[in-house]
């Protein structure tokens, strides 16, 4: 009993989505590379954010520069990963999200789920962007060239 | 005695610093109004405040170490 517990006590632990700066493609390559034992997976979908040079006033976003309040983020995240979870049969869920500057041309949000079948890892994975665009408290400043800065909002 | 509160994204423009200080208050009702007081741009921002990290709907009542803070509209991705 008291080793269950301890499981329990351990999964619902949140996990640390944040990385800093831009997310690597070969990091990408190496999450997907990572899951050719799991024989079980029969459909991986994979969502990635890019950022956007925005023109605003003629003048195009150069970086974006990503703030968060961790604590609640990761906490509200353990939650979506719940909700994720007994909503779709997932084999397993990853995401990550960028903190600090991020180039444009860079990717931000890489959001990653596999299934037996390609349909529960593909609506899963729509409905993970979602939620983690409009209930995690992450905040983007849009950086220009000249120093000059606006704070992003989320259509 | 003092609250602390935790300022995010734009609405440090409006504080100039992500950490500010106030009076006590007793609950969210009354922080607002001083906040607003102190930072008349407050009365226009959009934000929810979050307390012990969780958003609060209506007002709620406030310790002297709840973690306080003050979230404008996401966004992230």
């Amino acid at each position: 009993m008291e080793n269950l517990q301890a499981v329990d006590m351990k999964e619902r632990k949140p996990k640390q989505i944040f990385v800093q700066g831009a997310i690597s493609p070969a990091f990408i390559a190496d999450s997907i590379q990572k899951h050719s034992t799991r024989h079980d997976i029969g459909g991986h979908s994979i969502f990635l954010g890019q950022v956007r040079a925005d023109t605003i006033e003629e003048k195009p976003v150069a970086a974006i520069e990503y703030t968060t309040y961790e604590e609640m983020a990761l906490e509200k995240m353990l939650e979506i990963r719940e909700a994720i979870f007994s909503k779709y049969d997932l084999t397993c869920m990853h995401v990550y999200h960028s903190l600090g500057k991020v180039a444009a041309g860079e990717i931000c949000l890489f959001v990653f789920t596999s299934s037996k079948h390609r349909r529960m890892a593909i609506d899963a994975c729509t409905e993970l962007v979602e939620k983690i665009k409009f209930e995690l408290p992450v905040w983007g400043k849009e950086l220009f060239e000249d120093e000059s800065y606006q704070w992003k909002e989320n259509k | 005695m003092e609250l602390q509160i935790t300022i995010f994204g734009q609405l440090t423009d409006i504080t100039g610093s992500s950490n500010i200080r106030i009076p006590a208050v007793s609950n969210t009702d009354e922080l607002l109004a001083a906040l607003k007081q102190q930072y008349p741009a407050l009365g226009t921002a959009k934000f929810v405040v979050a307390v012990n990290k969780k958003i609060i709907q209506g007002n709620t009542a406030l310790a002297a170490n709840s973690s306080i803070a003050l979230l404008p509209p996401f966004s992230g991705g």
